[in-house]
């Protein structure tokens, strides 16, 4: 029983660049190019990968892939691995890229950042980061079903960041913009503006108070919200982790999970950063409602994990060459209906969370932390102070029941999300949101 | 299964190292011609098995071979970097990084690339029996694992995995500096579940140099933590003394301490700790060291990935700031030698100042018995969110437990645990018996006399 079902191969080849002006100083300019292979190969339940840099044979690769898979096989049978949702669909077009990176020499990039660096600046600023990176990917996809196809994507994105000093006091703000774009990412965003927003955060930040910590109405503004929609929610939607009894939305499909406000949606069609035209199976993606008006609609699938579920796939996704996962892609909670001014003044007293300097979630528990970057007091339906080292922490599905008002203001915003070892480009996003009480981290 | 070896690297192109290191040699020479004052190239390769499971099913067996040139080249002190993973392309690559350096202003802080050193061997970074590791066997360190999960009742794998490595370092300059060196590791990663009931988590994983790893017992122990944080209770908003376990402990320091005693950070004013070499920072029994030196640690060498040999460097010596991290760039500008802190993510990433093995120092105690009540932390989330230049951090600490009356009494739900790590370095009052490595920090447990502690 050693025959090999499936076999597939992703090749990719690129080039990318990374400038980095640090304190007025021209520090680095490094550029790569690579190429690489990653093959799978399944035998009954067992998979085998190859990965290999440089040139590659694929024969070779395809054999040493099947190898590994037939030898586990051996060792250590399982129960077949069927591969399902694999649906015929078009694939969709890639976003325009209006001005090619390579074509604009390194001497205008640097002029560029050393500016937009000069725009962070601003007096009290102890220090300024300005970061630029570009990348031109070729992506070949191939399999034992006979599909091979292609893509190349352009990336392009920058980031700007300022520290603000008073003795031990130091804070920092930072602003980034990355998309599936050419050089035209500075014409659509104002670098300068940027610079400037980064430069001002900094320095607000240092007269900030840090709250006392309790049980608190939050409203968060659409990052956090959106970073609380990737992380709490869009991580516990993924099918791996939903089989492997790692996500504490296991068993609630069709149930009511969430206020009836709440709609989210995975789409990896839009253009923006999380963006693919087929996923690393092959599989021109679709939109995915994650939840429909409160109620677990579907979960997020690879082949493998949408055989189980009798679903379709299109979110298996891999850093270059390495091994398949089932990701996210541009993750958001729809728009609502309630304006800021409603929010605000449905809320009376609280805090008003804004930004995101990351987190960290256990999807089985469904526990999560968020630091924002700053946040404001709201008294009388009224924002007041400043407030600074403000973490949101809480129980998803808490949460999720506890959220009050949903805004029309969707807004989405690039990042890079870490799973199994692997970074991948994503946007999250959301409205602001309100939620009746979620616990704020201080002093 | 394929092997390191040191004649033929890449049997299927047949490039061997001696093929290599003459290939380097002609792009340094080169690199003169095009106009560089110094260059510098390494080669390095990586093969590596990682085995997977999901649940107690072992899913997939994974093999990489990773390998490629990254290049530094010197023009007026401006050093441009490029790197490859196309062995053809080294000529290429060379001229890519000189173009980039031609771009870049004179930097008078420049010096050169470290010289030729004489080296110490440092024992304990590599193991035959590794490379050799059969399929076979890894699979069975996998199976260990999840057996180990399954012996505790009620309680099940929901990842993990094993994998072996076995990595070579090259690296040779213009300044006649040419050294390898070569190293191997195995770990293992088991995150497990509760299989019916009220959900209960927790995760443990070793890595090692060499061969000895207890697979079964990394199974075990987080299966064991999951049962223990079964039926937590709440805790309300206190002040009290927190004792953070090795897993916690390293990652709270490695996110604030560590990139605060980085000489690059210190430099650009973006550390806590700039201009205050010689102060107490910390509490008068606490010295840490960095020690590149360390016989099997996980981040040992004889030699950093620049060249320059590694060394023991006092960072804190009974409380008092005593040295910075530098590597060889960060050093000349403060004309002082580097202490082999100059490392690389990879052969494509430019070289920077990172910690070796972070050993903390501080008397040990039965620190449990002698706590009257506080709060146990095993793990925390969020630790990459802490302020790193203020050091100010707010965390979730995770399968916690009450202390009272010097034993581990209950449980306890999640807790949010705000604190700043300088304030901590001096309210240590204690540290445990239990020294670990985690991730290249090697602690034992640590007491914080009082902290900020809200339950849920």
């Amino acid at each position: 029983m050693d025959q090999i079902q499936y076999y597939d191969a992703n090749r990719i080849e690129g080039r990318s660049m990374t400038i980095i002006i640090d304190n007025g100083k021209l520090e680095t300019i490094s550029r790569n190019s690579s190429k690489g292979t990653g093959i799978r190969a399944l035998c009954q339940g067992s998979w085998g990968y190859t990965s290999i840099d440089g040139e590659t044979d694929l024969e070779t690769g395809i054999k040493n892939a099947s190898e590994l898979a037939a030898s586990m096989n051996r060792t250590t049978p399982k129960e077949r691995v069927v591969l399902g949702g694999a649906p015929k669909r078009k694939v969709g077009s890639m976003p325009v890229i209006k001005i090619n990176p390579e074509d604009i020499s390194i001497e205008e990039k640097v002029e560029l950042l050393r500016e937009i660096e000069k725009h962070a600046a601003e007096e009290g600023i102890k220090s300024t980061r300005v970061s630029y990176s570009e990348s031109v990917l070729t992506t070949r996809f191939m399999n034992s079903e006979g599909e091979e196809k292609e893509y190349s994507t352009i990336k392009s994105g920058f980031s700007v960041s300022a520290v603000a000093a008073v003795g031990n006091n130091y804070q920092a703000g930072r602003e980034s913009r990355f998309n599936i774009a050419g050089y035209e990412i500075f014409e659509k965003n104002d670098p300068y503006k940027l610079a400037k927003e980064a430069a001002e955060m900094a320095k607000s930040l240092l007269k900030a108070k840090t709250p006392k910590g309790g049980a608190v109405p939050v409203i968060l503004d659409p990052e956090l919200a959106g970073v609380f929609t990737h992380e709490a929610v869009g991580h516990a939607s993924e099918s791996d982790l939903v089989l492997q009894n790692d996500s504490v939305l296991s068993g609630k499909l069709g149930k009511q999970i969430a206020s009836p406000k709440i709609t989210v949606i995975d789409d990896p069609t839009l253009h923006e950063y999380g963006y693919y035209p087929f996923d690393a199976e092959g599989i021109p993606p679709e939109k995915t409602v994650l939840i429909k008006d409160g109620v677990l609609n579907s979960y997020l699938h690879s082949r493998e994990t949408a055989g189980v579920f009798e679903s379709v796939s299109g979110n298996a996704r891999a850093q270059g060459y390495a091994m398949p996962v089932v990701r996210m892609s541009n993750t958001y909670i729809d728009k609502g209906d309630a304006s800021f001014e409603e929010i605000l003044e449905d809320i009376k007293n609280g805090i008003y969370l804004i930004g995101s300097r990351g987190g960290q979630v256990n999807t089985g528990e469904g526990v999560f932390q968020f630091n924002a970057e700053k946040g404001y007091r709201i008294q009388n339906g009224e924002i007041t102070d400043l407030v600074r080292d403000v973490s949101l922490s809480g129980q998803t599905l808490d949460i999720l029941n506890q959220i009050r008002m949903v805004g029309k203001d969707v807004k989405l915003h690039a990042g890079h999300c870490g799973k199994s070892g692997q970074t991948v480009p994503v946007t999250d996003g959301a409205p602001h949101i309100s939620i009746s009480k979620a616990t704020v981290g201080g002093a | 299964m394929a092997k390191i070896n040191t004649d033929k690297l890449f049997p299927e192109n047949s490039i061997s190292i001696e093929e290599i290191k003459s290939n380097i040699e002609k792009a340094l020479a080169l690199s003169e011609k095009l106009g560089a004052s110094d260059a510098e190239i390494v080669f390095s390769i990586n093969e590596s098995t990682g085995i997977q499971f999901k649940k107690d099913i072992i899913e997939t067996a994974k093999q990489s071979l990773n390998a490629g040139y990254g290049i530094r080249a010197a023009v007026n002190g401006a050093v441009g970097f490029s790197g490859t993973n196309v062995m053809s392309e080294l000529e290429n690559t060379l001229r890519t990084a000189v173009a980039s350096a031609k771009v870049m202003e004179a930097d008078p802080f420049f010096k050169n690339f470290p010289e030729k050193a004489a080296y110490k061997e440092v024992g304990g970074l590599f193991d035959d029996k590794i490379v050799e590791m059969s399929l076979d066997e890894c699979i069975e360190c996998a199976a260990d694992m999840i057996s180990g999960v399954k012996s505790v009742e009620n309680m099940i794998p929901t990842s993990g995995g094993f994998s072996r490595s076995v990595s070579y370092f090259m690296i040779m300059n213009t300044g006649g500096l040419s050294a390898q060196k070569k190293g191997t590791a195995v770990s293992g990663f088991a995150d497990v579940t509760t299989q019916s009931g009220e959900v209960s988590t927790a995760y443990d994983y070793d890595v090692s140099r060499k061969k000895d790893i207890d697979f079964a017992a990394i199974g075990q122990n987080a299966a064991d933590l999951a049962k223990k944080s079964l039926k937590g209770i709440a805790v309300g908003a206190e002040k009290m003394p927190v004792i953070f376990h090795p897993f916690s402990f390293a990652d709270i320091l490695e996110n604030t301490l560590v990139p605060s005693v980085d000489a690059d950070s210190v430099q650009k004013e973006r550390s806590g700790l700039a201009g205050r070499l010689g102060e107490e920072i910390a509490h008068s029994d606490l010295s840490i060291i960095d020690d590149g030196t360390l016989n099997g640690g996980i981040s040992s060498g004889a030699f950093d990935d620049e060249g320059t040999p590694t060394q023991k460097t006092r960072v804190i010596e009974n409380g008092f700031l005593t040295s910075y991290l530098y590597d060889s760039y960060t050093a000349g500008k403060d004309t002082v030698k580097s202490t082999g802190n100059g490392y690389r993510y990879s052969y494509s990433s430019v070289p920077g100042v990172d910690f070796s093995n972070f050993i903390i120092d501080f008397p040990q105690s039965d620190i449990i018995a002698e706590t009257k009540r506080g709060i146990y932390v095993n793990t925390v989330i969020g630790a990459h969110t802490a302020n790193e230049i203020s050091g100010d951090f707010s965390i979730e600490g995770r399968n916690a437990f009450l202390i009272e009356n010097g034993e581990i009494s209950k449980p306890v739900k999640s807790v949010m645990i705000s604190g700043n790590i300088f304030e901590m370095l001096k309210n240590i009052d204690g540290a445990g018996k239990d020294v670990r490595s985690v991730g290249g920090v090697v602690t034992p447990s640590v007491r914080i006399s009082e902290m900020s502690v809200i339950g849920e």
